[in-house]
Protein backbone atom coordinates (compact mmCIF):
# COMPACT_ATOMS: atom_id res chain seq x y z
CA UNK A 1 0.00 0.00 0.00
CA UNK A 2 0.77 2.90 -0.92
CA UNK A 3 1.74 5.95 1.61
CA UNK A 4 -0.85 8.49 1.98
CA UNK A 5 -0.06 12.18 2.93
CA UNK A 6 -1.97 15.42 3.57
CA UNK A 7 -0.43 17.74 2.03
CA UNK A 8 -2.93 20.58 2.76
CA UNK A 9 -5.57 21.90 4.70
CA UNK A 10 -8.44 24.36 4.74
CA UNK A 11 -12.03 25.38 6.03
CA UNK A 12 -13.67 28.38 5.68
CA UNK A 13 -15.48 29.62 9.05
CA UNK A 14 -18.30 27.91 10.55
CA UNK A 15 -21.49 29.34 11.99
CA UNK A 16 -24.67 31.05 9.55
CA UNK A 17 -23.44 31.69 6.44
CA UNK A 18 -25.22 33.58 4.12
CA UNK A 19 -23.32 32.62 0.65
CA UNK A 20 -23.89 29.39 -1.25
CA UNK A 21 -23.14 25.70 -1.24
CA UNK A 22 -20.98 25.85 -3.74
CA UNK A 23 -18.74 28.95 -2.73
CA UNK A 24 -17.95 27.87 0.93
CA UNK A 25 -16.95 24.44 -0.66
CA UNK A 26 -14.73 26.65 -3.11
CA UNK A 27 -13.33 28.58 0.01
CA UNK A 28 -12.29 25.73 1.47
CA UNK A 29 -11.22 23.62 -1.20
CA UNK A 30 -9.12 26.39 -2.98
CA UNK A 31 -7.16 26.71 0.97
CA UNK A 32 -6.29 23.03 0.69
CA UNK A 33 -5.13 23.61 -2.67
CA UNK A 34 -3.04 26.58 -1.63
CA UNK A 35 -1.55 25.27 1.36
CA UNK A 36 -0.89 21.93 -0.86
CA UNK A 37 0.67 24.09 -3.81
CA UNK A 38 -1.09 22.15 -6.09
CA UNK A 39 -3.39 23.93 -8.88
CA UNK A 40 -4.63 21.07 -9.85
CA UNK A 41 -5.39 17.40 -8.36
CA UNK A 42 -5.80 13.84 -9.92
CA UNK A 43 -9.82 13.73 -9.04
CA UNK A 44 -11.82 15.16 -6.49
CA UNK A 45 -14.11 13.47 -3.96
CA UNK A 46 -17.25 15.81 -2.52
CA UNK A 47 -19.18 14.94 0.91
CA UNK A 48 -22.46 16.71 1.15
CA UNK A 49 -24.98 14.59 3.15
CA UNK A 50 -28.26 16.24 1.50
CA UNK A 51 -28.15 19.36 -0.80
CA UNK A 52 -31.41 17.90 -2.44
CA UNK A 53 -33.43 18.80 0.43
CA UNK A 54 -32.01 21.41 2.26
CA UNK A 55 -30.66 23.46 -1.24
CA UNK A 56 -32.72 21.70 -4.12
CA UNK A 57 -29.99 20.55 -5.90
CA UNK A 58 -28.54 17.44 -6.75
CA UNK A 59 -25.50 15.64 -9.40
CA UNK A 60 -23.24 17.59 -6.96
CA UNK A 61 -20.22 15.99 -7.30
CA UNK A 62 -20.66 17.77 -10.95
CA UNK A 63 -21.27 20.70 -9.33
CA UNK A 64 -19.08 21.06 -7.30
CA UNK A 65 -16.05 20.51 -9.98
CA UNK A 66 -17.52 22.76 -12.60
CA UNK A 67 -17.70 25.75 -10.47
CA UNK A 68 -14.10 25.12 -8.86
CA UNK A 69 -13.05 24.70 -12.53
CA UNK A 70 -12.28 21.36 -12.31
CA UNK A 71 -14.60 20.11 -15.18
CA UNK A 72 -12.56 17.75 -16.50
CA UNK A 73 -10.94 16.47 -13.34
CA UNK A 74 -13.06 13.00 -11.92
CA UNK A 75 -15.11 13.53 -9.48
CA UNK A 76 -17.58 11.62 -7.32
CA UNK A 77 -19.74 12.16 -4.24
CA UNK A 78 -19.90 9.90 -0.76
CA UNK A 79 -22.46 10.08 1.13
CA UNK A 80 -22.97 7.75 4.58
CA UNK A 81 -25.11 10.54 6.70
CA UNK A 82 -23.24 12.60 9.53
CA UNK A 83 -19.79 11.14 8.51
CA UNK A 84 -20.18 11.96 5.26
CA UNK A 85 -16.95 13.94 5.11
CA UNK A 86 -15.12 10.99 7.04
CA UNK A 87 -16.41 8.66 4.40
CA UNK A 88 -15.31 10.78 1.35
CA UNK A 89 -11.48 11.54 3.08
CA UNK A 90 -10.97 7.67 2.88
CA UNK A 91 -12.82 7.07 -0.64
CA UNK A 92 -9.92 9.82 -1.29
CA UNK A 93 -7.26 8.10 1.05
CA UNK A 94 -8.07 4.44 -0.81
CA UNK A 95 -7.84 6.06 -4.61
CA UNK A 96 -4.09 7.14 -3.28
CA UNK A 97 -3.14 3.98 -1.05
CA UNK A 98 -4.09 2.19 -4.07
CA UNK A 99 -1.49 4.04 -6.39
CA UNK A 100 -4.79 5.15 -8.85
CA UNK A 101 -4.10 8.27 -8.37
CA UNK A 102 -1.39 10.59 -7.21
CA UNK A 103 -3.39 13.76 -5.83
CA UNK A 104 -7.12 13.83 -4.70
CA UNK A 105 -8.80 16.66 -3.41
CA UNK A 106 -11.36 15.86 -0.74
CA UNK A 107 -14.34 18.82 0.04
CA UNK A 108 -16.94 18.77 2.25
CA UNK A 109 -20.00 21.15 3.14
CA UNK A 110 -23.51 21.88 4.23
CA UNK A 111 -25.68 24.66 4.14
CA UNK A 112 -28.72 24.66 6.41
CA UNK A 113 -29.36 27.71 8.62
CA UNK A 114 -31.62 29.16 5.69
CA UNK A 115 -34.22 26.71 6.69
CA UNK A 116 -36.39 26.92 9.78
CA UNK A 117 -35.05 24.33 12.62
CA UNK A 118 -37.88 22.41 12.79
CA UNK A 119 -37.47 21.48 9.22
CA UNK A 120 -33.65 21.29 9.42
CA UNK A 121 -34.34 18.71 11.87
CA UNK A 122 -37.35 16.86 10.22
CA UNK A 123 -34.50 16.49 6.82
CA UNK A 124 -31.78 15.49 9.02
CA UNK A 125 -33.92 12.86 10.57
CA UNK A 126 -34.61 11.63 7.39
CA UNK A 127 -31.36 9.02 8.76
CA UNK A 128 -33.48 7.37 10.96
CA UNK A 129 -34.82 3.86 10.84
CA UNK A 130 -38.37 4.82 8.94
CA UNK A 131 -40.50 2.52 12.04
CA UNK A 132 -38.85 4.65 14.56
CA UNK A 133 -39.51 7.76 12.83
CA UNK A 134 -43.31 6.51 12.85
CA UNK A 135 -42.99 7.12 16.70
CA UNK A 136 -42.05 10.70 16.41
CA UNK A 137 -37.92 9.79 16.67
CA UNK A 138 -35.95 12.47 16.47
CA UNK A 139 -31.85 12.61 16.90
CA UNK A 140 -32.67 13.92 19.72
CA UNK A 141 -35.22 11.70 21.06
CA UNK A 142 -33.14 8.90 20.49
CA UNK A 143 -29.77 10.62 22.08
CA UNK A 144 -32.12 11.11 25.02
CA UNK A 145 -32.34 7.63 25.26
CA UNK A 146 -29.38 6.82 25.33
CA UNK A 147 -28.36 9.32 27.93
CA UNK A 148 -30.87 8.07 30.15
CA UNK A 149 -29.08 4.65 29.94
CA UNK A 150 -25.71 5.94 29.99
CA UNK A 151 -26.54 8.06 33.26
CA UNK A 152 -28.31 4.69 35.42
CA UNK A 153 -24.76 3.92 35.20
CA UNK A 154 -21.80 3.81 37.79
CA UNK A 155 -19.53 7.61 37.22
CA UNK A 156 -21.86 9.25 34.34
CA UNK A 157 -23.80 12.38 36.12
CA UNK A 158 -25.59 15.59 34.97
CA UNK A 159 -22.09 16.93 36.28
CA UNK A 160 -20.10 14.88 34.08
CA UNK A 161 -21.98 15.34 30.86
CA UNK A 162 -22.57 18.92 31.34
CA UNK A 163 -18.62 19.22 32.10
CA UNK A 164 -18.05 18.15 28.10
CA UNK A 165 -19.81 21.32 27.04
CA UNK A 166 -18.61 23.62 29.27
CA UNK A 167 -15.13 22.50 27.64
CA UNK A 168 -15.52 22.29 24.68
CA UNK A 169 -16.83 25.91 24.21
CA UNK A 170 -14.09 27.03 26.57
CA UNK A 171 -12.11 25.81 23.45
CA UNK A 172 -13.99 27.48 20.66
CA UNK A 173 -13.58 30.53 22.22
CA UNK A 174 -9.83 29.78 21.14
CA UNK A 175 -10.50 28.99 17.77
CA UNK A 176 -11.88 31.77 15.06
CA UNK A 177 -13.11 29.48 13.00
CA UNK A 178 -15.95 28.32 15.66
CA UNK A 179 -19.52 28.70 15.50
CA UNK A 180 -19.52 29.61 18.99
CA UNK A 181 -17.21 32.20 20.46
CA UNK A 182 -18.87 32.10 24.43
CA UNK A 183 -17.90 30.44 27.38
CA UNK A 184 -20.64 28.72 29.01
CA UNK A 185 -20.37 27.03 32.91
CA UNK A 186 -22.13 24.05 34.27
CA UNK A 187 -25.16 25.56 35.45
CA UNK A 188 -25.93 26.95 32.51
CA UNK A 189 -26.40 23.88 30.84
CA UNK A 190 -27.75 22.18 33.50
CA UNK A 191 -30.36 24.81 33.94
CA UNK A 192 -31.00 25.15 29.91
CA UNK A 193 -34.43 23.87 28.27
CA UNK A 194 -35.28 20.25 28.14
CA UNK A 195 -35.19 19.14 24.73
CA UNK A 196 -35.85 14.98 24.85
CA UNK A 197 -35.48 14.08 28.84
CA UNK A 198 -32.31 14.09 30.29
CA UNK A 199 -31.22 15.83 27.16
CA UNK A 200 -31.03 19.74 27.19
CA UNK A 201 -30.65 22.13 24.58
CA UNK A 202 -26.69 22.75 25.62
CA UNK A 203 -26.01 19.19 25.38
CA UNK A 204 -26.90 19.55 21.52
CA UNK A 205 -24.63 21.16 18.95
CA UNK A 206 -25.80 23.47 16.43
CA UNK A 207 -26.98 23.70 13.22
CA UNK A 208 -24.43 25.32 11.11
CA UNK A 209 -22.98 26.12 7.60
CA UNK A 210 -19.63 25.55 6.94
CA UNK A 211 -16.83 23.69 4.29
CA UNK A 212 -13.63 21.77 4.90
CA UNK A 213 -11.07 20.46 2.39
CA UNK A 214 -7.95 18.33 2.54
CA UNK A 215 -5.79 17.34 -0.39
CA UNK A 216 -3.84 14.03 -0.07
CA UNK A 217 -1.03 12.86 -1.80
CA UNK A 218 1.65 9.79 -2.29
CA UNK A 219 4.35 12.82 -2.36
CA UNK A 220 5.77 13.06 0.93
CA UNK A 221 4.09 15.85 3.64
CA UNK A 222 4.32 16.62 7.04
CA UNK A 223 1.38 14.53 8.02
CA UNK A 224 0.48 10.60 6.90
CA UNK A 225 -2.93 9.10 6.88
CA UNK A 226 -1.52 6.39 9.46
CA UNK A 227 -5.01 4.48 10.14
CA UNK A 228 -8.59 4.97 8.77
CA UNK A 229 -11.85 2.68 10.06
CA UNK A 230 -14.87 2.26 9.52
CA UNK A 231 -17.76 0.82 11.49
CA UNK A 232 -21.19 -0.29 11.15
CA UNK A 233 -24.40 -1.13 12.72
CA UNK A 234 -28.37 -1.64 12.42
CA UNK A 235 -30.29 1.32 10.93
CA UNK A 236 -32.73 0.70 13.91
CA UNK A 237 -31.54 2.04 17.21
CA UNK A 238 -33.96 -0.71 19.20
CA UNK A 239 -32.35 -3.35 17.89
CA UNK A 240 -28.95 -2.86 19.67
CA UNK A 241 -28.27 -4.94 22.90
CA UNK A 242 -26.99 -2.04 24.64
CA UNK A 243 -27.51 1.50 23.95
CA UNK A 244 -24.49 3.31 26.32
CA UNK A 245 -21.55 1.79 23.53
CA UNK A 246 -21.84 2.31 20.25
CA UNK A 247 -20.06 -0.96 17.67
CA UNK A 248 -19.68 1.26 14.85
CA UNK A 249 -17.45 3.18 16.63
CA UNK A 250 -15.35 0.05 18.57
CA UNK A 251 -15.34 -1.92 14.73
CA UNK A 252 -14.32 1.20 13.46
CA UNK A 253 -11.52 2.07 16.33
CA UNK A 254 -10.19 -1.61 15.74
CA UNK A 255 -9.63 -1.52 12.12
CA UNK A 256 -7.82 1.83 12.30
CA UNK A 257 -5.51 0.99 15.03
CA UNK A 258 -4.71 -2.04 13.00
CA UNK A 259 -4.10 -0.55 10.09
CA UNK A 260 -1.57 2.03 11.74
CA UNK A 261 -0.05 -0.60 13.74
CA UNK A 262 -0.45 0.83 17.25
CA UNK A 263 -2.87 0.91 19.80
CA UNK A 264 -4.85 4.29 22.00
CA UNK A 265 -1.70 4.76 24.07
CA UNK A 266 -0.01 7.09 21.16
CA UNK A 267 -3.02 9.08 20.80
CA UNK A 268 -2.13 12.52 22.02
CA UNK A 269 -5.35 14.27 21.31
CA UNK A 270 -8.85 13.39 19.42
CA UNK A 271 -11.34 15.24 17.87
CA UNK A 272 -14.04 13.47 18.78
CA UNK A 273 -18.15 13.07 17.18
CA UNK A 274 -19.82 15.52 20.26
CA UNK A 275 -23.08 16.25 18.50
CA UNK A 276 -24.74 15.68 21.84
CA UNK A 277 -22.29 15.94 24.98
CA UNK A 278 -22.88 12.33 26.20
CA UNK A 279 -21.77 11.05 23.21
CA UNK A 280 -18.09 12.26 23.48
CA UNK A 281 -18.03 10.56 26.97
CA UNK A 282 -18.88 6.66 25.05
CA UNK A 283 -16.96 7.56 22.53
CA UNK A 284 -13.60 8.24 24.54
CA UNK A 285 -14.34 4.55 26.21
CA UNK A 286 -15.51 2.76 22.89
CA UNK A 287 -11.93 3.51 20.82
CA UNK A 288 -10.24 3.01 24.04
CA UNK A 289 -8.34 6.01 24.67
CA UNK A 290 -10.51 5.64 28.25
CA UNK A 291 -10.97 2.91 30.13
CA UNK A 292 -14.51 1.86 30.67
CA UNK A 293 -16.59 3.55 32.52
CA UNK A 294 -13.75 6.55 33.44
CA UNK A 295 -14.66 8.75 30.88
CA UNK A 296 -17.03 10.79 33.09
CA UNK A 297 -14.31 11.26 35.67
CA UNK A 298 -11.39 12.08 33.24
CA UNK A 299 -13.81 14.81 32.14
CA UNK A 300 -14.38 16.10 35.62
CA UNK A 301 -10.87 16.09 36.32
CA UNK A 302 -9.73 17.74 33.30
CA UNK A 303 -7.42 15.06 31.86
CA UNK A 304 -9.35 15.91 28.43
CA UNK A 305 -9.37 19.70 28.43
CA UNK A 306 -6.58 21.33 26.28
CA UNK A 307 -3.82 21.12 29.25
CA UNK A 308 -4.73 17.87 30.04
CA UNK A 309 -3.29 14.54 29.95
CA UNK A 310 -5.30 14.09 26.52
CA UNK A 311 -6.65 16.84 25.02
CA UNK A 312 -10.38 15.88 23.36
CA UNK A 313 -11.77 18.27 20.72
CA UNK A 314 -9.35 21.37 20.95
CA UNK A 315 -11.19 22.97 18.02
CA UNK A 316 -14.43 23.07 20.17
CA UNK A 317 -16.08 19.78 18.66
CA UNK A 318 -19.27 19.84 17.35
CA UNK A 319 -20.63 21.20 20.12
CA UNK A 320 -18.24 24.24 19.99
CA UNK A 321 -16.99 24.28 16.50
CA UNK A 322 -20.56 23.38 14.86
CA UNK A 323 -21.81 20.48 12.84
CA UNK A 324 -22.00 21.12 8.91
CA UNK A 325 -22.91 17.85 8.43
CA UNK A 326 -20.55 16.50 5.44
CA UNK A 327 -17.85 19.44 6.32
CA UNK A 328 -17.47 17.89 9.96
CA UNK A 329 -15.46 15.22 9.45
CA UNK A 330 -13.07 17.00 7.16
CA UNK A 331 -12.97 19.90 9.84
CA UNK A 332 -11.79 17.66 12.27
CA UNK A 333 -9.33 16.17 9.93
CA UNK A 334 -8.39 20.15 9.13
CA UNK A 335 -7.85 20.67 12.80
CA UNK A 336 -5.69 17.66 13.49
CA UNK A 337 -3.37 18.49 10.63
CA UNK A 338 -3.21 22.41 12.21
CA UNK A 339 -2.85 20.91 15.42
CA UNK A 340 0.87 18.46 13.95
CA UNK A 341 1.79 21.37 11.86
CA UNK A 342 1.95 23.77 14.96
CA UNK A 343 -0.47 25.82 12.93
CA UNK A 344 -4.02 25.95 15.77
CA UNK A 345 -2.77 28.94 17.42
CA UNK A 346 -4.63 29.82 20.73
CA UNK A 347 -4.90 25.95 20.86
CA UNK A 348 -2.04 24.97 20.10
CA UNK A 349 -1.27 21.47 21.96
CA UNK A 350 2.20 21.27 22.50
CA UNK A 351 4.65 18.15 21.33
CA UNK A 352 2.18 15.80 19.67
CA UNK A 353 2.72 13.26 17.22
CA UNK A 354 -0.78 11.54 17.00
CA UNK A 355 -4.02 12.99 16.27
CA UNK A 356 -7.34 10.91 16.15
CA UNK A 357 -10.63 11.45 14.34
CA UNK A 358 -14.00 10.20 15.33
CA UNK A 359 -17.45 10.85 13.12
CA UNK A 360 -20.58 8.97 13.52
CA UNK A 361 -22.80 8.67 10.79
CA UNK A 362 -26.66 9.09 11.08
CA UNK A 363 -27.57 7.42 14.78
CA UNK A 364 -24.05 5.65 15.06
CA UNK A 365 -24.69 4.03 12.41
CA UNK A 366 -21.30 4.50 9.92
CA UNK A 367 -18.41 5.51 11.83
CA UNK A 368 -15.29 6.41 11.03
CA UNK A 369 -11.66 6.32 13.36
CA UNK A 370 -9.20 8.10 11.49
CA UNK A 371 -5.59 8.23 12.26
CA UNK A 372 -2.69 11.09 11.96
CA UNK A 373 0.54 11.23 12.43
CA UNK A 374 3.19 13.96 11.96
CA UNK A 375 5.30 12.24 9.57
CA UNK B 1 -53.93 -9.30 29.37
CA UNK B 2 -51.02 -9.37 27.69
CA UNK B 3 -51.23 -9.13 23.88
CA UNK B 4 -49.22 -11.46 21.65
CA UNK B 5 -46.41 -9.37 19.79
CA UNK B 6 -45.98 -10.67 15.87
CA UNK B 7 -41.99 -10.75 15.63
CA UNK B 8 -39.57 -12.63 13.38
CA UNK B 9 -36.47 -14.76 14.22
CA UNK B 10 -33.33 -15.35 12.31
CA UNK B 11 -32.77 -18.66 12.09
CA UNK B 12 -29.16 -18.89 12.00
CA UNK B 13 -28.26 -16.58 15.29
CA UNK B 14 -31.51 -16.79 16.47
CA UNK B 15 -32.00 -13.23 17.05
CA UNK B 16 -36.10 -11.62 17.55
CA UNK B 17 -37.29 -8.29 16.27
CA UNK B 18 -40.69 -6.93 15.87
CA UNK B 19 -42.07 -5.52 13.35
CA UNK B 20 -41.01 -8.77 11.28
CA UNK B 21 -38.53 -8.35 8.78
CA UNK B 22 -37.90 -10.20 5.65
CA UNK B 23 -33.80 -10.87 6.74
CA UNK B 24 -32.01 -10.55 9.92
CA UNK B 25 -30.08 -7.57 10.32
CA UNK B 26 -27.11 -9.93 10.48
CA UNK B 27 -27.46 -12.35 8.09
CA UNK B 28 -28.64 -12.65 4.46
CA UNK B 29 -31.21 -14.79 5.46
CA UNK B 30 -34.79 -14.98 5.71
CA UNK B 31 -36.36 -14.71 9.23
CA UNK B 32 -39.57 -17.02 10.41
CA UNK B 33 -42.34 -15.35 11.27
CA UNK B 34 -42.76 -16.10 14.98
CA UNK B 35 -44.64 -14.08 18.05
CA UNK B 36 -43.83 -12.51 21.45
CA UNK B 37 -45.76 -12.02 24.73
CA UNK B 38 -46.16 -8.31 24.85
CA UNK B 39 -44.43 -7.63 28.44
CA UNK B 40 -41.30 -6.89 29.45
CA UNK B 41 -39.02 -4.33 30.98
CA UNK B 42 -37.45 -0.50 30.00
CA UNK B 43 -34.74 -0.29 28.71
CA UNK B 44 -34.78 3.57 28.21
CA UNK B 45 -37.40 5.81 27.92
CA UNK B 46 -37.27 9.44 26.77
CA UNK B 47 -40.01 12.62 26.79
CA UNK B 48 -39.65 15.29 23.80
CA UNK B 49 -40.94 18.65 24.61
CA UNK B 50 -41.28 19.67 21.20
CA UNK B 51 -41.92 16.38 19.21
CA UNK B 52 -42.24 16.61 15.15
CA UNK B 53 -45.40 17.25 13.44
CA UNK B 54 -48.15 15.13 13.95
CA UNK B 55 -47.31 14.42 17.59
CA UNK B 56 -48.87 15.85 20.73
CA UNK B 57 -46.33 17.29 23.30
CA UNK B 58 -45.44 16.06 25.60
CA UNK B 59 -44.34 13.29 23.82
CA UNK B 60 -43.36 10.03 26.13
CA UNK B 61 -41.27 7.28 23.82
CA UNK B 62 -39.67 4.03 25.40
CA UNK B 63 -37.56 1.13 24.17
CA UNK B 64 -38.86 -1.82 25.50
CA UNK B 65 -36.72 -5.56 25.98
CA UNK B 66 -40.07 -8.37 25.43
CA UNK B 67 -39.66 -10.94 27.29
CA UNK B 68 -39.02 -13.56 23.75
CA UNK B 69 -36.10 -11.06 23.00
CA UNK B 70 -37.57 -8.33 20.67
CA UNK B 71 -36.93 -4.93 21.50
CA UNK B 72 -40.17 -2.71 20.60
CA UNK B 73 -40.40 0.97 20.30
CA UNK B 74 -43.63 2.44 22.04
CA UNK B 75 -45.12 4.95 23.43
CA UNK B 76 -46.74 5.97 26.66
CA UNK B 77 -49.59 8.03 28.45
CA UNK B 78 -46.82 9.17 31.00
CA UNK B 79 -43.25 8.33 32.84
CA UNK B 80 -44.33 9.06 36.25
CA UNK B 81 -42.59 6.10 38.55
CA UNK B 82 -40.94 5.16 35.37
CA UNK B 83 -37.27 3.67 35.77
CA UNK B 84 -35.04 1.58 33.66
CA UNK B 85 -36.02 -1.88 34.60
CA UNK B 86 -39.70 -1.73 35.17
CA UNK B 87 -41.65 -4.24 34.19
CA UNK B 88 -44.18 -2.88 31.59
CA UNK B 89 -46.88 -4.48 29.21
CA UNK B 90 -47.23 -3.32 25.75
CA UNK B 91 -50.66 -3.28 23.31
CA UNK B 92 -51.28 -1.97 19.93
CA UNK B 93 -53.66 0.53 19.06
CA UNK B 94 -53.96 1.55 15.44
CA UNK B 95 -50.76 -0.31 15.15
CA UNK B 96 -49.24 1.98 17.28
CA UNK B 97 -47.80 0.01 20.57
CA UNK B 98 -48.10 1.93 24.47
CA UNK B 99 -46.45 0.89 27.07
CA UNK B 100 -48.29 0.77 30.04
CA UNK B 101 -47.74 -0.43 34.26
CA UNK B 102 -51.71 -1.36 33.36
CA UNK B 103 -53.06 0.49 36.06
CA UNK B 104 -56.62 1.73 36.17
CA UNK B 105 -55.58 5.49 35.53
CA UNK B 106 -52.89 4.91 32.61
CA UNK B 107 -55.94 2.64 31.47
CA UNK B 108 -57.77 5.60 31.01
CA UNK B 109 -55.33 8.27 29.71
CA UNK B 110 -54.98 4.91 26.96
CA UNK B 111 -58.16 4.89 25.93
CA UNK B 112 -58.51 8.81 25.46
CA UNK B 113 -55.13 8.45 23.48
CA UNK B 114 -57.02 5.98 21.60
CA UNK B 115 -59.84 7.54 20.86
CA UNK B 116 -58.06 10.37 18.90
CA UNK B 117 -59.98 12.46 16.61
CA UNK B 118 -63.24 10.41 18.17
CA UNK B 119 -62.65 11.93 21.79
CA UNK B 120 -62.18 15.36 20.14
CA UNK B 121 -65.42 14.40 18.63
CA UNK B 122 -67.22 13.29 21.66
CA UNK B 123 -65.51 16.35 23.35
CA UNK B 124 -67.71 18.72 20.40
CA UNK B 125 -70.85 17.01 21.28
CA UNK B 126 -70.64 17.57 24.91
CA UNK B 127 -69.85 21.08 24.79
CA UNK B 128 -72.42 21.51 22.06
CA UNK B 129 -75.16 20.23 24.14
CA UNK B 130 -73.97 21.77 27.11
CA UNK B 131 -74.54 24.84 24.94
CA UNK B 132 -77.87 24.08 24.13
CA UNK B 133 -79.51 22.71 28.02
CA UNK B 134 -77.78 26.57 29.09
CA UNK B 135 -79.76 28.40 26.06
CA UNK B 136 -82.78 26.24 26.57
CA UNK B 137 -82.42 27.31 29.88
CA UNK B 138 -82.28 31.30 29.37
CA UNK B 139 -85.27 30.87 27.00
CA UNK B 140 -87.40 29.15 30.00
CA UNK B 141 -85.84 32.25 32.16
CA UNK B 142 -87.21 34.28 30.05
Amino acid sequence: MVNVFVAGAGMTRIGRRSERLQDLMADAAHAALVAAGLETPDAIVVATMNPEEFLGDGNFASHVATHLGFADVPTLRVETATSSGAAALYAGFAQVAAGLKSSVLVVGGEKMTHLSTPRVSEIIGRSIDPYERRYGATMPALAGLITRALMARKGVGAREIAQVAVKNHANALRNPYAHFQQAITVEEVLESRMVADPLRLLHCCPISDGAAAVVLTSARAPVRVAGVGQGTDTLAVRHRAVLTSFRATRVAAQAAFAMAGFGAARVDFAEIHDAFAPFELISLEDIGLVPSGKAGRATLDGETALDGRLPVNPSGGLKGRGHPLAATGLAQIVECVWQLTGRAGDRQVPGRRVGLAHSIGGLATNNWVTILEAA
Amino acid sequence: MIEPIAASRCPRCAVVITPPAMYCPWHPVAMTPTVVAGAGEIVSFTTLHSPPEGFRSPLHIAIVRLAGGAHAVCHGAETRGLKIGSTVAIEAIDDVYYFSHLGAMDRARLFWRRTGHAGERVNAITRSLAKRVWKGRDRAAS
